[in-house]
């Protein structure tokens, strides 16, 4: 196999020439090659430091050179007619013993180890022919510990490979996890028992090349890899859209696994994301319907829906869809309410930021995570993505190396050497600036990271922007000399520290190549989103400055997926409010037959709007996967499957649509959310508008909108979707904007389907032995490019690679030998496929923002800036910001008390002292212009470089609370701190207790295996 | 300690040696103290300095025996007036002394600190270091003490700190204690160790001289390489040379231990055999015991034995009979102590030494350890004796991350050359013939260690 690369020279390895990239070392080279070399503390993404000496080849000087010396692989570069030998008895002996050194202590408790079965280490073993043990000696013992919820440790297995600490501290920049002691005691691990406190500490159990590090809850409920069935699915907990393998067995998720995609995630996930999984398994989630009443004792049938919802037979209702569900699921309803009745649950302050959002999107290509870890200058405004967007917070950081990679590179040491670029580089980093409101964990190696309410970064963006315009960089460097701090947009509206910043942020960008803007929507302020619009656009001026690559992330796996699907008619909710109550006494044909809620916590609704809604529609219909408050109104409840149960396709926050497959099909009559739309639609018909379509409607019943001219038809379907791929097929029928949305709906589809388990899943006899040794059939279904079966085509032959393993490769190390070259695309790739985001909602003029700001000043909610009072920012976090994790039990239980961070300004007057225990009483004007209050018990930490105007905690605060706020801190009570905490560990035992009952429930399933013959639609049960 | 190395002719470095009360200022200054320094600072550049350190042949006195002034010469050197200069370069003072058999630096620190202050005026002066440390093994507390006295003094006489003696040149000297492990004496693990981190040694390149302590180039020397350039300085090349007319340059304090009649240090021309040394200097062997063997530069050099005592001990001789010079401190074996029992102790020692980082050093010394032991115990096998020329090859130069395994093999290898005999009697009659006793307790203590934490 050869790589298509400029750099690449001939180098022969045992004789045979091969293309090796000069670009990467002699072990990247050589694997690149699928050719075996084994090792251990090399890794792909974190280069090379020479320490397990495991990669040994024999460097040979030339043709004639027939003793040659034995080089470690991963610290040699690779060079043009260079000759190595990998087969070499001196090389291959010394890579044994290597082995043989390391399992001198090593236990040998392989049948109890979780990594069994997938374990490099067992991989290189074989791989070197060390089989027998010739070392006599005891072997060296470790205490381990405690590393919370997430993550087991085992330290008597580490062969001390140094990559766990690589990874933790060094790559992602954990402070609390490190090496102690030396010789053959290295221990690897925390400095007492206690829980990671990195985002990203599940992939130490990738990063492991043994089982010292475990995924708990897999451990929890194990089965071995090779038992496992998987399927490539997305991240459901965020808008990076990192590419997960999900594996099952027996009807429950087990774990999550990261899928290589060099675009986006590479090889690392968040904890969220690896773990927030737990959500699918847990007690919260729904398994029956509700409101409809079935005739057959055994099941739930199409029949039983039609009959329960005959009576709305083509009535109108409101959709309300949703960031978290598929863009399948939100299309369809769209299209079965009408786009004037469809809202994604966004209210209006959300509405306007999106409409801010969509414009964004048009300003250019949004970079993905490998671009962002080429830049040399990120600024962050608004977002904390190190708890919202956590795999791109660590693209950010491995970007700050870049400065630290060119001075090694200056004095000729290549980026993959990695110990030797970090000891040139030292404390050098690329300049990374922050404003935010809360403090983040990329403060730690920002050039500066100031802390402000939100309508502050609005003014220093505009600052910024002003010296953009001021003309070409040479003139402004000039300007900054001579007036340093002169001019008076910066003088009279900035502090001394913002205009230091503003200032330092234009000289980094006059010097930056490639430079990165990153922000969000969690602080949900349009202004802000408009602030960094306008700042692109003086970009465009030919000022000798790059424009730096722009990234918003919203909250949700498919926040841009829903951010599509709005346009000028799409509704808030307050507008959904005032929809249902105006029709309320409206004529009967035109009424509002109800609400369908998909997949929509509305998180951000008031208690009053929620009960405001249910009062106001007379059909509540809900479709979600697990409990919550509109599921407890609702009329009818469909129960939707989870990420792990279906297909469909998730948007990513540059508008990347990637497909999620269904991993094992649900338990009836939970089934996908766009099936149960499908069995609606069926009753209800799909809105058609008459230009859009040249398909002969087959049932019609034309209404003419009252308010605008355009033609709507409300067709009926002819029947049913079966597959993910007919449905796409009906709205690429009906629906022009369709294939724009999905351009290549059945790329994968073939009539070689990959296997969803290994070729060795233990037999389909033995799966139920327990019950019966009779093979049972395999769930056979429609258009599917995987089969639930260990039958099938290899992974080899699918970009879309249900699990890693490769002979010889049995970890997720086997990546490898499917990329071009390490590092690069796999080798069956497909195109990545990015939809259009059209700004039509930015067209209605209720959400654009020039007017607003200026006219709205006596309305209250949203965007105006009060001078001077004061604003609460409730911090983001990676267990809790996203509902469906925060479901996790495990996550539960890693909840903290309250805390509240203050300046030292309010700290002297009120006389708090930092980690005191404080009663604050919030208090506010709400919507109703009536004063409102809350009382927080917490503790009180003392910011010395927070502006006074500003705090920021880890709880929420009531969504009235906004206008107007005060805040009033006095010390806590003894008993108010204890019945705090008390309530605390209450939380915890609870969230301990679910974690055991949920365990205790899936083993008991394992005994009742749940065999669906198809996985389809109801009928196919 | 004896006083014996008193009696040689030329001794520039020891000659004002002296252990009870070392020199003052004033009274090292009345030995011609400080006078290499004044010839270096006041009347030469940097870089005509470096051309007499260069030319003058020293070669370091750590154990690799490397030159001197070519180490230097890599040090990138900045106009006297690029921003970079000032505070961008250190110098190092390696005395890290922890090579068992190995005291020769201590005499330097203990018995004359001025003279090392001195050298690292001169040497810092050269490659432009404003700041400057000596790394001092943590137990020699008395010389911590009296390097801090004549550091005291050398600031108060403008030796040190701003503008020295007038010049434009600064130095800032700090004595720095180390914690305590014998890899601090591989120059990249003191630089880590220096800047607070894990003593493992370095990846190279880049080298010190160009990345070295917080990323600035930084010159590492041993204290007895540095004690050598006032000398130069003050008396030239040619004397400098002349002091070993057939050998390398310079004089050099060879020491011995073990069972010798007079155990000690002395300095001398470079190059006497190891004979002279042994016989002349140390005395000889004890009443009643025979020479078996020694390792001519500390632990971690291999054995040589009669046939090589007329070897000159240079580094190029010594490397011909397939040792190194190393430290130059003779570790003597006699004929009543056990050699399996010399090189577990040795083993034992290197083992525990091992930084942890490369998996030959890690695994492979607590190995080796294992196998010595059992062998030792008299529960060896003749298999054992395959293992662990298996481990020698395997911890071989090459192989391994830093020296310090290599050198942990030296001795071993070359006890299965010379005392085969030995390992074969300690397996075939099950016990050590020497002191089977003693020997047992010795090992024991060993094994109750490795069941730890």
């Amino acid at each position: 196999m050869s790589v298509s690369n400029k750099n690449s020279v001939t180098i022969f390895i045992d004789d045979q020439p091969y293309q090796v990239s000069t670009e990467d070392n002699l072990l990247a080279g050589v694997l690149s090659q699928k050719l075996n070399l084994p090792y251990f503390c090399w890794h792909p993404s974190m280069g090379s430091v020479g320490a397990c000496r495991q990669c040994a080849v024999t460097q040979f000087q030339d043709e004639n050179d027939q003793r040659g010396r034995l080089v470690m692989a991963c610290t040699t570069p690779v060079t043009d007619g260079m000759r190595i030998s990998i087969k070499n008895a001196h090389a291959s002996e010394f890579r044994e013993q290597v082995i043989a050194a390391m399992m001198t202590n090593h236990p040998h408790d392989c049948p109890v180890c979780a990594e069994g079965g997938e374990c490099h280490l067992q991989d290189m073993t074989v791989m070197t022919g060390h089989s027998a043990r010739e070392y006599q000696g005891t072997k060296r013992t470790f205490t381990n510990q405690y590393l919370g919820e997430l993550v087991g440790h085992e330290m008597n297995r580490c062969i001390t490979c140094y990559r766990c600490t690589r990874f933790y501290n060094d790559y992602a920049g954990g402070k609390d996890f490190g090496v102690y002691g030396s010789k053959n005691q290295v221990y690897f691990g925390r400095q007492t028992d206690g829980a990671l406190e990195s985002e990203f500490s599940g992939n130490l159990v990738e990063v492991c090349p043994t089982g010292v590090f475990t995924n708990k809850a897999f451990s929890a409920h194990y089965t071995r890899k090779w038992d496992l069935q998987s399927a490539p699915s997305v991240c459901s907990h965020c808008s990076v859209g990192c590419n997960l393998s999900i594996g099952e067995r027996y009807g429950s998720v087990r774990r999550v696994m990261n899928r290589y995609n060099p675009e986006l995630n590479g090889y690392f996930l968040c904890d969220r994301g690896r773990f927030g999984i737990g959500y699918v398994n847990g007690e919260q989630r729904l398994r029956k319907v509700k409101g409809i009443s079935q005739q057959s004792p055994v099941q739930l049938s199409t029949l039983d829906i039609a009959k329960a919802l005959s009576h709305f037979r083509l009535k109108n209702f409101i959709g309300i869809g949703s960031a978290r569900a598929s863009l399948e699921a939100n299309f369809y309803l769209k299209n079965i309410v009408g786009n004037r009745n469809f809202s994604v649950g966004y209210n209006d302050c959300e509405m306007q930021a999106a409409a801010q959002h969509a414009q964004l999107m048009q300003l250019g290509r949004t970079p993905n995570l490998a671009e962002i870890e080429t830049s040399d200058f990120i600024l962050i405004v608004g977002e904390d993505i190190t708890q919202t967007a956590a795999r791109m917070a660590l693209s950010v950081r491995q970007a700050l190396r870049n400065a630290a990679i060119a001075k090694a590179s200056s004095i000729g040491i290549p980026s993959w050497q990695d110990s030797a670029v970090r000891t040139i580089g030292g404390t050098l980093l690329s300049p990374l600036f922050s404003l935010n409101s809360t403090k983040t964990k990329l403060d730690d190696v920002a050039e500066q990271a100031l802390l402000m309410p939100v309508e502050r970064m609005s003014l220093c963006l505009q600052a910024l922007e002003k010296l953009l315009s001021l003309g070409s960089k040479e003139t402004v460097e000039k300007h900054i000399n001579q007036h340093f701090l002169q001019e008076p947009f910066l003088q009279e509206q900035l502090s001394t520290s913002e205009q230091h910043f503003v200032i330092a942020v234009y000289q980094g960008l006059c010097r930056a190549n490639k430079p990165m803007l990153v922000s969000g929507t969690s602080l949900v302020n349009a202004e802000l989103l408009e602030s960094i619009a306008k700042l692109m656009l003086s970009f465009k001026q030919d000022n000798g400055i790059t424009e730096p690559g722009l990234i918003i992330t919203p909250p949700c796996s498919n926040s841009v997926g829903a951010l599509s699907l709005l346009d000028e008619h799409s509704l808030s909710i307050e507008q959904v409010l005032t929809k249902l109550s105006e029709q309320v006494d409206k004529e009967k044909s035109l009424k509002l037959q109800g609400v369908i809620i998909l997949e929509q916590e509305l998180a951000k609704c008031s208690e009053n709007q929620i009960q405001q809604l249910r009062a106001l529609a007379e059909t509540l219909i809900v479709l979600d996967h697990s409990e919550n408050r509109l599921t407890k109104l609702a009329d009818i409840v469909l129960p939707v499957a989870a990420v792990s149960e279906g297909d469909g396709h998730y948007v990513n926050y540059q508008g990347r649509a990637q497909k999620f497959t269904q991993v094992h099909p649900p338990v009836l009559p939970i089934q996908e959310s766009w099936r149960w739309l499908d069995n609606i639609a069926d009753i209800l018909g799909v809105k058609v508008s008459v230009e859009g379509t040249s398909v002969e409607p087959l049932r019609e019943n034309d209404k003419l909108d009252a308010s605008v001219n355009i033609k709507v038809n409300t067709i009926t379907k002819n029947s049913s979707c079966q597959s993910l791929l007919q449905l796409h097929q009906f709205f690429a029928q009906h629906y022009p904007s369709w294939p724009e949305l999905i351009a290549d709906i059945d790329s994968e589809s073939n009539d070689r389907a990959t296997a969803r388990m290994s070729h060795r899943a233990s037999g389909r006899t033995s799966q139920m032995a327990n019950i019966s040794v009779h093979e049972s059939k395999t769930t056979q279904k429609s258009d599917d490019d995987f089969r639930f079966s260990m039958e099938g085509a290899s992974i080899r032959q699918t970009s879309n690679m249900p699990f890693a393993w490769a002979p010889g490769w049995n970890s997720n190390q086997a990546i490898g030998q499917y990329q071009e070259h390490i590092n690069g695309p796999l080798i069956q790739h497909s195109q990545a496929n990015f939809i259009a985001i059209s700004a039509d909602l930015a067209n209605n003029t209720h959400w654009q923002l020039v007017n607003k700001v200026a006219s709205d000043s006596d309305k209250i909610g949203y965007s105006e800036s009060v001078p001077n009072s004061l604003s609460y920012v409730q911090q983001q976090s990676i267990y809790f910001s996203e509902w469906q994790a925060a479901l996790t039990p495990e996550f539960k239980m890693l909840k903290q008390s309250n805390q509240l961070f203050i300046s030292n300004v309010t700290a002297e007057k009120t006389g708090v002292k930092s980690r005191q225990w404080c009663k604050v009483v919030f208090s506010a004007t709400n919507e109703q212009k009536q004063l409102v209050s809350q009382t927080v018990i917490g503790q009180v930490m003392v910011l010395a470089n927070l502006p006074p105007s500003l705090v920021f905690g880890n709880f929420p605060l009531c969504q009235s609370l906004t206008y107007q706020l005060e805040m009033k801190i006095t010390a806590a009570e003894a008993q108010e701190k204890t019945d705090h905490l008390s309530q605390f560990n209450d939380d915890v035992l609870a969230a301990k207790a679910s974690k055991e009952a949920v365990l205790e429930r899936l083993k008991e399933n394992d005994q009742t295996i749940p065999i669906r013959l198809v996985s389809g639609g109801l009928n196919d049960a | 300690m004896s006083d014996s190395w008193q009696s040689s002719n030329i001794k520039p470095l020891t000659e004002w040696v002296n252990l009870q009360q070392p020199p003052t200022y004033s009274e090292y200054c009345q030995h011609g103290g400080y006078q290499g320094a004044k010839h270096a600072v006041l009347e030469h550049t940097p870089n005509e300095v470096l051309e007499i350190v260069k030319n003058s042949g020293l070669k370091g006195r750590g154990g690799a025996g490397f030159p001197t002034g070519m180490k230097w010469s890599f040090v990138p050197m900045f106009a006297e007036d690029d921003e970079n200069a000032p505070g961008n370069k250190y110098l190092v003072a390696n005395a890290d002394e922890m090579e068992p058999g190995t005291f020769k630096d201590r005499l330097l620190l203990e018995g004359i600190p001025h003279q090392l202050v001195e050298a690292m005026i001169i040497a810092g002066y050269t490659i432009g270091a404003n700041k400057a440390y000596i790394f001092l093994r943590g137990e020699y507390h008395l010389a911590a003490k009296r390097l801090q006295q004549a550091i005291d003094e050398a600031y108060q006489e403008n030796w040190l700190g701003e503008k020295i003696q007038g010049s434009k040149y600064s130095l800032d000297l700090y004595v720095h204690c180390s914690a305590g492990r014998y890899i601090c004496g591989e120059e990249t693990a003191l630089i880590n160790a220096l800047e607070g981190k894990r003593a493992n040694p370095r990846a190279k390149p880049p080298f010190p001289q160009v990345v070295g302590l917080f990323g600035k180039p930084t010159i590492v020397n041993n204290v007895e390489t540095l004690s050598n350039l006032p000398h130069i300085l003050k008396n030239g090349i040619e004397w400098f040379q002349a002091i070993a007319p057939n050998s390398d340059a310079g004089s050099k304090i060879y020491g011995a231990c073990g069972r010798v009649k007079t155990p000690g240090l002395w300095e001398l021309p470079m190059g006497p055999t190891l004979r002279e040394v042994l016989f002349d200097y140390a005395g000889g062997m004890q009443d009643g015991l025979n020479f078996r063997g020694l390792l001519p530069g500390g632990a971690s050099t291999d054995f040589l034995v009669a046939e090589h005592l007329d070897t000159p001990m240079d580094y190029d001789s010594i490397a011909k009979v397939g040792s190194r010079l190393g430290t130059g401190g003779l570790i003597v074996l006699d004929d009543k102590n056990c050699p399996v029992a010399m090189v577990l102790n040795l083993m034992r020692f290197f083992a525990q030494e091992s930084c942890g980082w490369c998996t030959p050093c890690r695994d492979g010394t607590p190995w080796a350890v294992e196998v010595l032991t059992r062998i030792e115990h008299g529960k060896g096998s003749i298999e054992d004796l395959d293992t662990l020329a298996k481990l020698c090859d395997f911890m071989w130069i090459g192989k391994t991350h830093c020296a310090l395994a290599p050198g942990a093999v030296e001795p071993l290898r070359s006890a299965l050359k010379y005392f085969h005999d030995d390992f074969l009697q300690h397996i075939e009659q099950g016990c050590c013939r020497y002191d089977p006793e003693s020997s047992a307790k010795r090992t024991q203590v060993a094994t109750a260690g490795r069941a730890v934490s």
